[in-house]
């Protein structure tokens, strides 16, 4: 298991081809740095000493050979340890979500995502990092000692034996100046935390503070800790400078015994003044790779210990096998023998005590009971999601314990109370347990994945049909889509006018050429129409000189930055001192990227009049002013004189465009498919109002008869298939997203559905309709356990088993029960319908 | 910045927001960033006249302060029944702004019926983007709940004697 390995595994199981050719290199490397100390010698001494030009050129040749060549290789030993280590951290990740996906349920109850989201994030980077220095930094830096020192000892020993010995006296200095320093630090960050504890105190009660007039006494207690704190930072900064002035001295004294020394010996004729040189600069080159050893043992000591303790975390057995090792996945008999099954926590809490029942394949039964009685936690064991701690639970008569994931994916279906939707589109989600059984890596084929019709089909079972219309409708097409669903589109238009025109009249704003239209944008209304050249797109518009004249010309340049610069103001005013949310956006003109930028105006629109800004500032203003709908935005005004402006412009912009640029922009006519609008503008002519609840849902309803009629229905709804629900599905609603979860098991057509209060989020009409698609096409074909939440709902149920503290406490049909007059008795003919 | 541009750049829809909910109970006493946050939040719907606000066992999300018009508070299920009318300045369904919950009654709009709407999600939100007011909130409502409470015990419960045995409800 991942979570036993030790650090160097890794390094074990990494690239031996690399390491070796790493080994190579640093052994060259090495001597192509010691190399050039030998020529400085001989310049010295033979090409200089002895005034020979043509030894000059050769052995400073040589020595720009060395060099070039040794930094080259250093380039190649980094590229090479970053490919290493980058390639571990890789796979360490791959694999150790690998193993974090398989552990148990009970796990992610005692622990936080966020602590699993660090762990592969940020705390594997250190020991994946490691890995790629573990061989390379050490053997590296140890032969550069080595080789040094040994070129030192080769040039003199005594002078090489001499200069080493204050080495010691850094091993022992240092650490413990370090440690000193730690030690200070630490206290320094304690009451630093003081501090802050006490301003914040100081600030939540600042009414007692002024209604006392204990101005003193809070400044003495304050001062007290500052005066604290002052002491330890002084001392801290003390000792981290002495560790500064120590390592430097040191690195000097050795240039000074060598030159006392070495001088008094080369003076007295028995050292050289190249193999002086040499020595000096050998001695220099020591202190590096010193030092990169000391921060690798850091490094080596820290990783390990995250290392350790991240693997710790995770050190967990799954629960169940992934996939049977010997043999396909059993298609499994949906009969489920559950015998005194229990499940505990912990020794005292049983959750479950004796359960026992029978269901032969294509019965169903309801779970029904107070929360707390253990009708989820049943069906959580035979899911598989728990492992119960007593007693059998079989499926077509084999222990439920002793399936693997992959049979209990085959052949059940779950879900969920509080369903999860992934990011990714409706089709995605929807295909979601289908891809997960159909696997085509296991050599399944993709071909039995359900086709557009089945996912059709079902969700018109959950009802989730006219949402996925809608998305379609709310799409933007390409031209790739073609004329003849625009044809189409255009031929609606003409139909919904004279059929919905008047009916629905006040849930639309049409496009007029009279009036300000308040659910379209400035941009909209000016030009009336959509641009089919890229300068002319609404994006672009605020940087197209043309229209910036068109916008001064028309005296409007001045009120739509005005505009501009109330909507930045405002916008900064809410949202300026926090991180906003994509949601915060829905009432401004401003996209959620650009705010960062945006947050640089508002001292510039301060100091200057809007008209004495830079053009890069102006365009920025008139392009939220351009984007500004009245009616949805709420950071800014369109003045009635500003309306009226705009009309009067739009007559104009139509004459001189066409003759200025033709072809820029198709102005909005009732005979002309509108390109950058969604599918919806275009059949409505106009758009729907978003200040009035349910107007989406009126429209798209009266469309659907149109669409049929058209023969485009299915055709907007594959269109709307490709809606991208967003992270945790939370573009849809709490509804939609259940919907979406029985549609997905429903594909799968399971043998066994367990539903785990599966429509508890549902409106009244879709829980009947969900209960009749049960009935009518799922009782006898699959065996199904539901978890109630209404009493309601439960009688058509071949079983119904009331539970009570972990236990069944009763179990029979619905009508034989009542007449028992027992526990279902009670809650029929009780105060409460809700259980 | 000067009052006068101040008072410029504020859309009269914002500020006419940060009034309303200023003189919320529930908000009320909550700092000022966090308020302009939930009044630039809200939107301004309209239902018309027949129009259901929200059914009985609806799960909607939003808070509703009723800006105009008049609406009925009733039950649809077992039967219809009609409770009570409420009109301006009522504040409806704050405690969904909590957590999901079925409406216990429905909202019908008896004219057409302006109102300001907060959903959940947005509140919520500004709720992350300020955690400090959130034990602020909800002693708000802790006291707004326990004032019906002490109501209802004195309205109801005295007159009602099969309410009493099956009272459920915590002594405060």
């Amino acid at each position: 298991m991942i979570t036993k390995r030790p650090l160097f595994y890794w390094v074990k199981t990494s690239s031996w081809k690399l390491q070796i050719l790493l080994l190579i290199l640093i052994a060259v490397g090495v001597a192509a740095r010691v190399f050039p100390l030998e020529m400085q010698k001989r310049i010295v001494n033979q090409a200089i000493g002895l005034g020979r030009v043509n030894l000059l050129f050769l052995y400073c040749g040589l020595y720009l050979a060395a060099v070039l060549l040794a930094s080259g290789i250093k380039f190649i030993i980094n590229v090479i340890q970053t490919y290493l280590g980058q390639q571990t951290l890789a796979r360490l990740r791959k694999e150790l979500y690998e193993h974090i996906l398989t552990l148990p349920m009970g796990f992610y109850r005692r622990t936080s995502s966020g602590m699993v989201v660090s762990s592969l994030v940020t705390e594997v980077v250190s020991a994946g990092e490691m890995v790629g220095q573990a061989v390379a930094v050490p053997v590296n830096n140890i032969l550069t000692l080595l080789a040094f020192t040994g070129y030192m000892f080769y040039l003199n020993p005594l002078l090489a034996a001499l200069s080493l010995t204050i080495y010691p006296l850094i091993l022992f200095a240092v650490p413990m100046l370090q440690r000193r320093a730690n030690i200070e630090n630490k206290k320094r960050v304690d009451a630093t935390r003081n501090l802050s504890s006490k301003i914040g105190e100081t600030v939540s009660g600042i009414h007692e503070v002024h209604g006392n007039g204990s101005f003193h006494i809070e400044n003495k207690r304050f001062g007290e800790l500052v005066e604290s704190l002052y002491r330890i930072r002084v001392r801290w900064n003390v000792y981290r400078f002495g560790i500064k002035v120590l390592n430097n001295l040191f690195q000097n004294m050795g240039p000074f015994i060598l030159f006392i020394v070495g001088g008094y010996l080369a003076i007295s004729g028995r050292f050289d003044l190249g193999a002086l040189v040499a020595f000096l600069s050998a001695y220099e080159k020591l202190y590096d790779p010193w030092k990169e050893l000391m921060d690798y043992y850091q490094t080596y000591q820290d990783a390990s210990v995250s290392y350790r303790r991240l693997m710790e975390y995770f050190d967990e057995q799954p629960e169940f096998a992934l996939a049977p090792p010997d043999r396909p996945p059993y298609q499994l008999a949906a009969s489920v023998q559950v015998r005194d099954l229990s499940f505990s926590v912990s020794p005292r809490v049983h959750l479950l005590q004796k359960v026992s029942f029978d269901l032969e394949p294509g019965q169903s039964m309801a779970l029904i009971g107070f929360s707390g009685s253990g009708k989820s936690t049943l069906v959580h064991c035979i899911g598989q999601l728990y492992r119960y701690t007593g007693g059998s639970i079989q499926i077509g008569g084999h222990e439920v314990q002793e399936l693997t994931k992959k049979d209990m994916a085959r052949n059940v279906g779950i879900v969920a109370q509080t369903p999860y939707i992934f990011d990714g589109t409706i089709r995605e989600n929807l295909l979601y347990s289908c891809e997960a059984i159909y696997n085509p890596e296991d050599g399944d084929e993709p071909s039995r994945l359900p086709q557009l019709d089945d996912m059709i089909e079902v969700i018109q079972q959950v009802g989730l049909f006219v949402d996925v219309l809608r998305f379609g409708l709310n799409t933007v097409i390409g031209r790739e889509e073609g004329e003849e669903l625009q044809e189409k589109i255009i031929r609606m238009r003409y139909r919904f006018q004279s059929e919905f025109g008047e009916v629905l009249g006040e849930d639309i704003e049409f496009f007029d050429i009279k009036k300000y239209m308040l659910y379209s944008s400035v941009s909209a209304n000016l030009t009336f129409g959509t641009a089919l050249q890229e300068v002319f797109a609404p994006e672009n518009l605020a940087d197209n000189e043309y229209f910036l004249w068109f916008l001064d010309k028309a005296e409007l340049m001045e009120p739509l930055l005005e505009l501009g610069r109330d909507a930045t103001l405002q916008t900064m005013d809410i949202l300026g001192n926090i991180e906003p949310d994509a949601l915060f956006f829905e009432q401004s003109p401003m996209e959620p990227d650009e705010f960062e930028e945006y947050k640089a105006l508002p001292p510039r629109l301060a100091a200057s009049d809007v008209a004495d800004l830079s053009n890069a500032d102006k365009a920025m203003l008139l392009r939220l002013a351009l984007r500004f709908v009245a009616g949805t935005h709420i950071t800014g005004e369109v003045p009635p004189e500003l309306q009226e402006a705009l009309i009067r412009a739009r007559n104009q912009f139509r004459d001189r465009i066409q003759t200025d640029h033709p072809g820029a922009f198709s102005f909005y006519r009732m005979s002309v498919y509108l390109p950058v609008l969604p599918i919806l503008d275009n059949i409505l002519f106009g758009k729907t109002r978003t200040d009035l609840p349910g107007a989406q849902e009126r429209v798209a309803q009266s469309l659907v008869h149109l669409l049929i009629e058209e023969d485009l229905l299915e055709r907007i709804v594959e269109i709307g298939m490709d809606f991208r629900v967003g992270p945790k599905g939370d573009r849809l609603s709490g509804g939609q997203r259940q919907k979406l979860a029985i549609a997905r098991t429903f594909l799968k057509r399971p043998r066994l559905l367990l539903l785990d209060e599966a429509t508890s989020a549902l409106d009244n009409a879709s829980q009947k309709r969900i209960q009749n698609v049960l009935e009518k096409q799922w009782k006898g074909r699959s065996t199904i356990i539901a978890v109630a939440h209404r009493l309601d709902t439960v009688k058509d149920y071949d079983k119904i088993a009331v539970m009570k503290a972990g236990r069944i406490v009763e179990m029979g049909a619905f009508n034989e029960l009542l007449q028992r007059k027992g526990v279902l008795y009670e809650l029929v003919h009780g105060v409460k319908a809700d259980i | 910045m000067s009052s006068s541009t101040e008072s410029k750049q504020t859309s009269r829809e914002f500020k006419d927001n940060l009034q309303l909910l200023m003189h919320l109970p529930m908000l009320s006493g909550l700092p000022l960033e966090p308020l302009k946050l939930l009044a630039y939040l809200c939107r301004r719907q309209i239902f018309r006249a027949g129009q259901f606000i929200f059914h009985q066992e609806d799960l909607d999300p939003n808070a509703y302060l009723i800006l105009s018009g008049r609406a009925l508070l009733m039950l649809e299920d077992p039967r219809e029944l009609d409770l009570v009318e409420m009109g301006e300045m009522t504040f409806v369904g704050g405690l969904s702004l909590f957590c999901e919950m079925k409406r216990i009654y429905a909202l019908k709009a008896l004219t057409d019926v302006a109102t300001l709407t907060l959903s959940r999600e947005k509140f919520q939100k500004t709720l992350e983007q300020y955690p400090n007011i959130g034990p602020r909130i909800f002693e708000a409502t802790a006291r707004t709940i326990i004032r019906w409470e002490t109501h209802f015990v004195r309205e109801h419960l005295s007159q009602c004697s099969e309410c009493r045995n099956r009272m459920q409800i915590p002594p405060t």
